[in-house]
């Protein structure tokens, strides 16, 4: 575990995610664009995919949906991270199909998000 | 009497010679009313002739006048009134008389005078025909073109085709036309006023009153031919009667004559249903305005009490519509009445509106904050823990302190306009520093001191908590707004203490207080002070107060300063 990709529009949240996240020692790659991130997943190995929901072209659903042509179900559930501020009914039944972790923004234990980023 | 003058059989101007009842007589004696003029007196009133026309009597004095006039027969009272030839069991004789009196007067002030005409001379039948036909001197159950089609009614007119009229209300930006006998569809019912104006010149300098529609291609008169046109000018509008048998022909004098006459005669009557139909408009629009009005009102009369009433006004009026089902003829005034103690259901209304509309706001606003501020936070929370110097940590820390602050405002603002106004058990004083939380930035500068006696901090009350907090807001902001510019330290004392089943909290502040002249209109919506404010926070305050039992008042300090106290209460 060490190649992470961080999909998030917001520049400043993508960019601090991306330098707690290297002072803890992990390669991070970053997006702000779905469209982008999907090339780059199924180009790239990562170990891990932190995914922000609400993107400005695609959602971050699209990007699980189309990983599906590279990683099988399990891989997704374990690959994937999804960050989302809007946690309504819908999007919790969602990301549970995909068995996938959940991290609410804010944070409301930035070391408890950390762990459950690398773990 | 014979009594013969109901039976269907008996023609045109038969005669009868009656004998009138001396009970009459008797009666119009004892009103002392004068029948001198009448020169009739009890021995001849045997040779009083009734000329029956159809239906109709007209009574011949020996002088050979005519006059309409009622006869009494029997406890039947006979008389010609507005409304044609009447008869009917005589209850109570003076009501009758005085009734009928009354008619006849109306009846010759409008006929005889618009004409000056003597009924005897040559035009009795033309008139008598004219009311009779188009039943004009019946007040009722006429419109405006249902007169004008009875115009073609009238004898000589019946060869006519068309009867029409234009009619210019003083004030309106048109004319309108009302007509008869022709259904065309591409017929314009308007005229711009300037039009009119030539159209209504050219008549009225006209002798002959005798035109082609070719004349007035412009007016798209709905026929074509000559036709006659008469002009009325009266207070209120300027009105043009055209009637045309659609042909080329010239009309003869005596035609010209007689029309020019029957429009002089039906004068009044165009007066009096204009004038209607422009009331009934008028109030068809004040109806749709007063029934839409956004607070509580009704109309008042002095001699018949509410006629009307809105729907926000809650009262038990039988019949809400009273005012409009009267037929109101004249100008009318009207006295608009709301009352204090039913503004509060408009001002509801109002509050509900103002919460869920700031509530969307809300709601809003925190989904599209909520991450920026995430970036802000993490931003700085990475920053605090980075290797940097002292000075510059400190700052990092004080950009996450603020940035959770902006999250808590917004957090406590969108869950105070959430609507829900269910009571719940909420703690007093968590009310109150809720309170002070979402003031703090319009109370910068301001010392605020809170005082709980009576182990009133540990109260826990059953009331929508938004309410409380909402009235303490306003309370606060407005003691805060009006020290804004004073020279003494700004300071705000509050006092909760518990008055039996109440509790109390007095907001206080060390301003310039109220003046006493201004005391009395402080819960008047729309006062206020401040150049930029509603006037409706304490006018809300209250009423909240109120809806939750309690009361919300303005405390007279001697020590200076403004003092509201909100009595809440406890059970």
């Amino acid at each position: 575990m060490n190649k992470i990709l961080v999909i998030e529009d917001e520049i400043l949240i993508q960019q601090s995610l991306k330098k707690l996240l290297e002072r803890r020692g992990f390669s991070i790659d970053v997006s702000a664009s779905g469209k982008q991130a999907i090339n780059m997943i199924l180009n790239n190995h990562y170990d891990r995919i932190v995914c922000d929901l609400m993107l400005q072209d695609i959602s971050g659903f699209d990007v699980i949906e189309e990983s599906k042509k590279k990683f099988s179900a399990d891989e997704i559930s374990t690959k994937f991270v999804i960050m989302t501020a809007y946690n309504s009914p819908q999007v919790l039944s969602k990301a549970n199909s995909y068995q996938c972790k959940l991290l609410n923004k804010p944070f409301d234990n930035l070391e408890e998000a950390i762990r459950i980023m690398t773990v | 009497m014979e009594n013969k003058h109901n039976s269907e059989n008996q023609k045109i101007n038969q005669s009868l010679t009656v004998h009138l009842d001396d009970s009459i007589i008797e009666f119009l004696k004892q009103r002392e009313v004068d029948i001198s003029h009448l020169k009739i007196n009890p021995q001849e009133s045997s040779q009083l002739i009734f000329l029956k026309k159809k239906d109709r009597l007209w009574i011949q004095f020996p002088d050979g006048q005519f006059c309409d006039f009622a006869f009494y027969l029997k406890n039947i009272i006979y008389f010609l009134s507005h409304y044609g030839l009447q008869a009917g069991p005589v209850k109570t004789p003076e009501d009758t008389f005085l009734n009928f009196n009354r008619s006849v007067e109306t009846f010759q002030k409008k006929i005889y005078s618009s004409v000056s005409l003597n009924p005897n001379d040559n035009f009795k039948d033309l008139w008598d025909e004219i009311i009779k036909k188009t039943n004009l001197i019946s007040n009722e159950s006429h419109s405006l073109r249902s007169l004008v089609e009875k115009i073609l009614e009238v004898p000589f007119l019946q060869k006519f085709e068309s009867s029409i009229i234009y009619f210019h209300l003083k004030g309106q930006t048109k004319a309108e036309m009302i007509g008869t006998r022709w259904r065309s569809e591409n017929v314009n019912n308007f005229m711009e006023v300037k039009d009119f104006n030539i159209f209504f010149n050219s008549i009225k300098k006209s002798k002959i009153k005798t035109f082609n529609s070719e004349d007035f291609q412009k007016i798209k008169l709905p026929f074509n031919g000559s036709f006659l046109a008469k002009e009325i000018i009266s207070k209120k509008f300027s009105l043009i009667a055209i009637v045309s048998r659609h042909d080329f022909l010239d009309y003869s004098d005596e035609e010209i004559s007689l029309f020019e006459t029957c429009i002089d005669l039906l004068q009044p009557h165009f007066d009096r249903l204009i004038d209607q139909e422009f009331s009934d408009q008028k109030i068809s629009d004040l109806r749709i305005c007063l029934k839409d009005f956004p607070l509580p009102l009704r109309v008042k009369d002095t001699q018949t009490g509410t006629m009307f009433s809105n729907d926000l006004y809650r009262n038990d009026l039988q019949d809400k519509d009273i005012f409009f089902n009267k037929k109101i003829l004249d100008p009318f005034s009207l006295d608009l009445y709301d009352s204090d103690e039913l503004r509060h259901y408009a001002f509801d209304l109002f509050h509900f509106q103002r919460i869920s509309l700031l509530g969307e706001l809300l709601n809003t606003l925190r989904h599209e904050l909520s991450n920026p501020l995430f970036g802000l936070k993490l931003g700085s929370q990475i920053f605090t823990s980075l290797d940097i110097n002292e000075d510059d940590r400190l700052i990092m820390i004080e950009i996450e302190k603020n940035v959770n602050r902006c999250q808590q405002i917004i957090e406590n603002f969108s869950n105070l306009y959430q609507i829900q106004t269910e009571k719940k058990l909420n703690g007093l004083q968590k009310m109150i520093d809720e309170s002070l939380m979402l003031s703090k930035s319009e109370t910068r500068q301001v010392l605020k001191h809170v005082y709980y006696s009576d182990d009133s901090e540990k109260l826990q009350l059953n009331l929508p908590q938004i309410f409380v907090v909402q009235i303490l807001f306003n309370l606060i902001v407005n003691a805060a707004q009006a020290m804004r510019d004073q020279i003494v330290r700004p300071e705000i004392w509050i006092n909760v203490k518990k008055e039996n089943a109440f509790a109390t909290i007095e907001v206080k502040d060390n301003g310039e207080g109220i003046p006493d002249e201004k005391v009395s209109q402080l819960f008047k919506p729309f006062f206020t002070t401040k150049s930029q404010g509603t006037g409706l926070g304490l006018v809300l305050s209250r009423n909240l107060a109120i809806k939750m039992d309690g009361n919300l008042e303005y405390i007279k300090d001697m020590t200076g300063g403004a003092t509201f106290k909100l009595s809440l209460p406890i059970k």
